[in-house]
């Protein structure tokens, strides 16, 4: 008996031994027969019109299934299941796990070129994050239009624009649609983009995990948009119980839309943990991984562990809608009140979900352009994984007037605002780095620190929120409307956004604009400040969320919030037309290293190879050592293999 | 959890950078197989927690019917298939692990069958429920357990079969050496993933155990 | 090293300047027009409580701001600007985490505790307590347990809890006084000087009962009693709204109420009695629900006759006090 040889050689043959003719998978076959997004909604399609036939086959006498509306919930929910089953068959999703059953393995394919990989089920992470990079806009802008509707509605308060209905409509489409687009707004394109390069692997760990998560994401967003042409749903993205059971067939959208996201965010969040925890370049230590990666990992944790709970809590929904449970049905057995619990527990955490990565965005550009080491490296990551471990103990805090265990509120208010201690963690980081800095104020830093002026006045007010008594009279109303818009748009979209000024040179190879980048910034800041700030006292004058009419006297402020509003939107055509500009009219090339970072991600070529690093980099130190003379580089490539990491000196060549 | 090896080893990758990648591939494997431990976790734990709470609040006296439970003999058929599904994954896991190929394979196969028969009576037993779904707390609860369950026996019998099926067609990639004991990175990566689905078999058993428990005894 | 200004005793100066101004301008010119106002005990206290944050909040907000507007005006990237410290030198210091960690959560916790004691001391807060108020006036629990029992009274004189019943669906509120022969009324009135007890209950959706200048909010569910307090103060016109999204019509779902003086408010009460006795006696002074129950109408729901048999007091409210 003998040990097969350990010879380097053969184990390469083995990692590509089904050579010949066995190929799995037909993604990159060329021609209209291959896979690709063409025949995914093509199935998607055919997939809806089979489940809503079957649907209506089986159920179809059922009355107490199709109720009083005529709809048949069975069909309508088969309907959207078998689109989905369709447009990941049709994109090719499915094509590995099937072969898988008869003992295959992948096969090394040549990747695809040019632009067809985009519209595939293509497995290199870096086209994923640009598949994701659109995606997320779609979301953004559908959301931001659904936005404008409502700041529309809300310009007179008793002449309506929309009946009562459609407004209800738009505002829990709005909502919805914004909270899902935040989940993976930054997880989704820079978290897959720049994690592998960041830690310096050439891959990550479940390619395939990863290009599903992105194709079941945009399955989401056909699911959800589905909801409107089934008349919407009334409930607004919390979807509380008995209103919920009451709703029509656009609630099954909602449900299944979140059950559909969910596995979306537990698969990116799955492949995004794993691989950092075991991708990691040599020599890059927990003390040596950079601060954005550290923030992905917080919420790639919070992703695979609270989403299964969002998951569950859509299912039990659906199976209350499709076949007949009383989950949520007091009268028989159920109860309400399990929705809120279970709705917030997975809630919570998903509100650091969507604050985390800003964080860790702020961090990670803060010390470029302050050209001064992070300060509290270590108090930073503990932040953020503090918040992660934190948020999973505070879910009622979202029920302190529901009547549900009153003698817990003391408990739930003293963690809640023991988060903002590990929160409070990320000032002293950001403001202890602006210390005796040489800030170069480009467009990113100015968003960076946009995060630092918004998520104060958000993280303040969630202060107000968390204490009980002042609770009574801010809960549910404008204020605490404002309080998250603070921080989630006010955060994570102003942190998004400096990211994509910050790393688009690297992910497509062109500079924006720096001129309508200031424009861009400057009327998005003030009119973001502008539209939501008056929110605030709106709220404390008495104005409950989600209503159409409110008092006359009112009418002032929240005129000047919606026209600011639109100003708002306005401000994102500006970016939209920056992005257009920037990058297919009039490309600017990008330097390699245009901002003079540390980073691994900028040590890699530009366009970045197939796979990132011509050698794995040993990391030699720890990051954002600036303004040091003589500090090593952050990684060693051995041999030259790159430009180099550049010395620690301030040297701008950014084009002023 | 073996998705991973294959399609994205640079081609100019020394032998060193192989290891190396190939170690944390390994160690993919094993953190993802734990993860998924945590997934299922919480989903379960979220089911655990509607039929606590909906039984502790017993809303308009309707958490159980007198009298109501599922099919008894169903719930052991199925029990019983899915610890023999478990049992026999772990076991196969050890004998491979001491070198006996056709142990696994034989184990493997029956575990895939008892999976199979689980999945088709759990099914089932959709069809001879004594009561409707909404008629009380437990009902309903139930009908979302059944659920969670067939989605819990797919996947765990489709990782035993995939981990089956390879082993089958590992031996003829490796030119007739044995997948337990060859050091080819195919080999290896096969081991790591047998070593996951045991202990994620392990969970499934103990989580159908106290879901029998919650759901069958009265 | 001379020529570089004090940086931190410059900040420190300006900041705590700020903060004194800031907080005072508030406590003194802003904070008395909080909302809810002064006309409930919870409103009073609720608007203190929210100021004793405001004047918390102002000093870490000026600080961060003073900050970055100080770093943006001195340590930008132009000429004259000494190069950044880096290497050991550019660590942070311990007792600069230390310190930033020891107060925020100093800060942190205080906050916690004085809301703690602000909510048990002041019942609740007008907030929902649930079937089981765990934080009430005196007497006002035995007072509502009569009230479910169908047994209440109020009069003008002495100190006696009123108990109202507030009964939400879509799209109205409607407010039942047990202690006149449980009337309904579509207003909500109340007498001045006195412990009102709110018991919540929807008979469809949730909703929420927000009743603006009294500093009441709870949730009304469906077959459930939410339970919250206010003791009134001033006479005068209040805002009642839902501030829960119950379908279409949320934003309609609104009425205004008033608070009378004791004599006025019996005054009323007897009137309204009197106008509506020929409905009331055929209606439950006290129930959590108008639906048929499952000994009710329709001859319950489950022909077997599993169903334990149960009482109108304890159907819904299994969880209610026990009397």
């Amino acid at each position: 008996m003998t040990i097969s040889a350990e010879r380097p050689t053969e184990t390469a043959a083995g990692t590509a031994a089904p050579a010949g003719p066995r190929r799995v998978s037909w993604t990159n076959r060329p021609g209209w027969m291959s896979q690709h997004l063409g025949t995914a909604l093509v199935l998607a399609f055919l997939g809806y019109l089979l489940g809503h036939w079957w649907g209506n086959h089986i159920a179809g006498n059922y009355h107490y299934i199709n109720g009083a509306s005529g709809q048949n919930s069975v069909a309508d929910f088969l309907a959207l299941l078998l689109m989905v089953v369709g447009w990941l068959v049709g994109i090719g999703a499915l094509n590995y796990p099937i072969a898988k059953l008869f003992g295959r393995e992948a096969v090394e394919e040549a990747p695809a070129k040019g632009m067809s990989r985009y519209f595939r089920y293509t497995l290199d992470h870096k086209v994923v994050g640009m598949q994701y990079v659109v995606g997320t806009l779609l979301f953004l802008f559908t959301g931001g239009l659904l936005a404008m509707a409502i700041r529309t509605e809300l310009l007179n308060p008793t002449v309506h624009i929309f009946n009562p209905g459609t407004y209800i409509e738009i505002v829990s489409e709005h909502g919805t649609i914004m909270m899902m687009m935040a989940t993976s707004v930054v997880v989704g394109p820079l978290g897959n983009y720049l994690v592998p390069l960041m830690i310096g692997s050439r891959r990550m760990a479940f390619p395939r995990i990863e290009a599903f998560s992105f194709w079941i994401f945009s399955a989401g967003y056909m699911v959800i948009f589905s909801a409107l042409f089934y008349g919407g749903f009334p409930t607004g993205w919390t979807g509380y119980a008995p209103l919920q059971n009451q709703a029509g067939p656009g609630m099954i959208s909602y449900l299944f839309g979140f059950a559909v996201i969910g596995m979306g965010m537990i698969a990116a969040g799955f492949n995004i943990a794993v691989t950092i925890i075991n991708y990691r370049a040599p020599g890059m230590t927990w003390s040596r991984v950079p601060m954005f990666v550290w923030s992905i990992l917080a919420t790639a944790s919070l992703l695979t562990l609270a989403t299964p709970v969002l998951f569950s809590a859509g299912l039990f929904g659906i199976l209350d809608h499709v076949v007949l449970t009383s989950l949520y049905v007091n009268e028989h057995g159920g109860s309400s009140y399990l929705w809120e619990n279970l709705f917030w527990f997975f809630g919570h955490p998903e509100v650091y979900i969507m604050a985390l990565p800003g964080f860790g965005i702020v961090a990670e550009i803060v010390p470029v352009f302050t050209r001064k080491p992070l300060f509290a490296y270590k108090v930073a990551a503990a932040g953020m994984m503090g918040v992660a471990l934190l948020s999973f103990f505070v879910w009622q805090h979202h029920l302190f007037q529901s009547g549900i265990n009153p003698d817990m509120r003391p408990l739930f208010m003293l963690t809640t605002e023991l988060i903002s201690i590990p929160t409070g963690f990320i000032y002293l980081v950001g403001m202890g780095s602006l210390y005796k800095s040489k800030m170069r104020l480009e467009i990113p830093m100015l968003f960076s620190l946009a995060l630092y002026f918004n998520f104060l006045i958000g993280g303040i007010t969630g202060v107000f929120l968390s204490d009980v008594p002042v609770n009574v009279t801010v809960h549910g109303s404008f204020f605490v409307l404002s309080h998250f818009h603070y921080t989630i748009m006010g955060g994570l979209i102003f942190a998004f956004m400096a990211g994509l000024y910050y790393w688009l040179p690297k992910m497509t190879g062109y500079m924006m604009n720096k001129k309508l980048g200031l424009w861009h910034f400057w009327t998005m800041f003030i009119f973001f400040n502008m539209t939501f700030f008056p929110m605030f006292i709106i709220g404390l004058l008495g104005q409950p969320r989600r209503v159409f009419e409110y008092a006359h006297g009112l009418q002032g402020l929240n005129d000047f919030s919606s026209i600011s509003a639109f100003c708002l939107g306005a401000s994102f055509l500006l970016f939209f037309w920056n992005l257009m500009y920037s990058m297919i009219i009039n490309p600017k090339k990008a330097p390699a290293n245009p901002w003079d970072s540390l980073g691994l991600e900028w040590q890699t070529a530009n366009p970045v190879p197939l796979y990132n690093f011509e050698r794995i980099p040993v990391i030699v130190t720890e990051p954002y050592r600036y303004s040091e003379p003589g500090a090593p580089a952050y990684a060693d490539f051995g041999g030259g293999g790159s430009d180099g990491g550049s010395s620690g000196a301030v040297g701008s060549s950014v084009e002023e | 959890m073996t998705d991973t090896y294959k399609d994205s080893t640079a081609p100019n990758a020394t032998p060193e950078e192989r290891e190396f990648e190939f170690r944390s591939h390994i160690g993919s494997i094993w953190t993802g197989g734990r993860l998924a431990i945590g997934v299922a976790t919480f989903m379960y734990a979220s089911l655990a927690f509607a039929y606590f709470y909906l039984r502790s609040s017993n809303n308009s006296h309707l958490w159980r019917i007198p009298g109501q439970l599922a099919p008894l003999y169903y719930g052991w058929t199925i029990l019983i298939c899915m610890l023999v599904m478990a049992g026999l994954g772990m076991y196969g896991h050890s004998r491979l692990r001491k070198g006996f190929t056709n142990d696994f394979q034989v184990a493997g196969w029956t575990g895939v069958a008892a999976g199979l028969i689980a999945l088709f009576f759990q099914i089932w037993e959709l069809v001879v429920l004594p009561f409707y779904p909404g008629s009380s707390g437990y009902a309903s609860t139930f009908v979302a357990f059944v659920v969670m369950n067939i989605m819990t026996i797919v996947f765990a019998t489709y990782w035993l079969e995939t981990a089956v099926a390879r082993s089958l067609r590992l031996r003829k990639e490796l030119g007739g050496t044995r997948p337990e004991l060859s050091s080819a990175h195919t080999a290896r990566s096969f081991r790591a993933n047998v070593s996951s689905m045991s202990y994620y078999l392990g969970y499934v058993g103990i989580i159908s155990i106290g879901f029998f428990l919650m759901f069958y005894v009265q | 090293m001379n020529n570089e200004p004090r940086h931190m005793r410059r900040i420190v100066t300006a900041w705590v300047i700020a903060s004194v101004i800031g907080d005072l301008l508030w406590w003194f010119l802003v904070g008395p027009h909080i909302p809810p106002g002064n006309m409930t005990e919870s409103a009073h206290w609720n608007q203190f409580d929210f100021n004793v944050l405001a004047v918390t909040a102002i000093p870490v907000v000026f600080m961060v701001w003073l900050w970055m507007g100080y770093a943006l005006v001195n340590w930008r990237d132009k000429p004259g600007v000494p190069d950044p410290v880096g290497g050991e030198a550019a660590k942070a210091p311990y007792r600069v985490q230390a310190a930033w960690i020891s107060i925020t959560s100093i800060v942190v916790i205080a906050a916690a505790i004085y809301g703690t004691v602000a909510l048990i001391g002041d019942h609740g807060s007008g907030g929902g307590e649930g079937p089981n108020p765990v934080w009430a006036p005196e007497g006002a629990v035995a007072a509502n347990t009569a009230a479910i029992q169908g047994k209440a009274t109020w009069s003008p004189a002495g100190h006696q809890p009123l108990v109202v019943q507030v009964i939400a669906q879509q799209w109205k509120f409607t407010y039942r006084y047990p202690a006149f022969g449980g009337m309904e009324t579509s207003r909500l009135i109340l007498p001045v000087g006195t412990d009102v007890v709110f018991d919540v209950t929807s008979l469809d959706v949730i909703h929420d009962f927000w009743a603006y200048q009294l500093s009441v909010k709870a949730d009304a569910n469906p077959g459930v009693n939410n339970v919250a307090f206010a003791d009134t103060h001033q006479t005068g016109q209040f805002m009642v709204r839902c501030d829960e999204l119950c379908g279409i019509w949320h934003g309609a779902m609104y009425n205004s109420g008033r608070i009378l003086s004791k004599t006025a408010f019996m005054a009323w009460a007897t009137k309204t009695e009197a106008q509506n006795a020929s409905n009331t006696k055929y209606l439950p002074p006290f129930a959590w629900t108008y639906t048929p129950d499952a000994n009710g109408a329709s001859g319950g729901l489950y022909p077997d006759g599993n169903v334990t048999p149960y009482s109108p007091y304890d159907t819904y409210g299994a969880k209610q006090p026990a009397s």
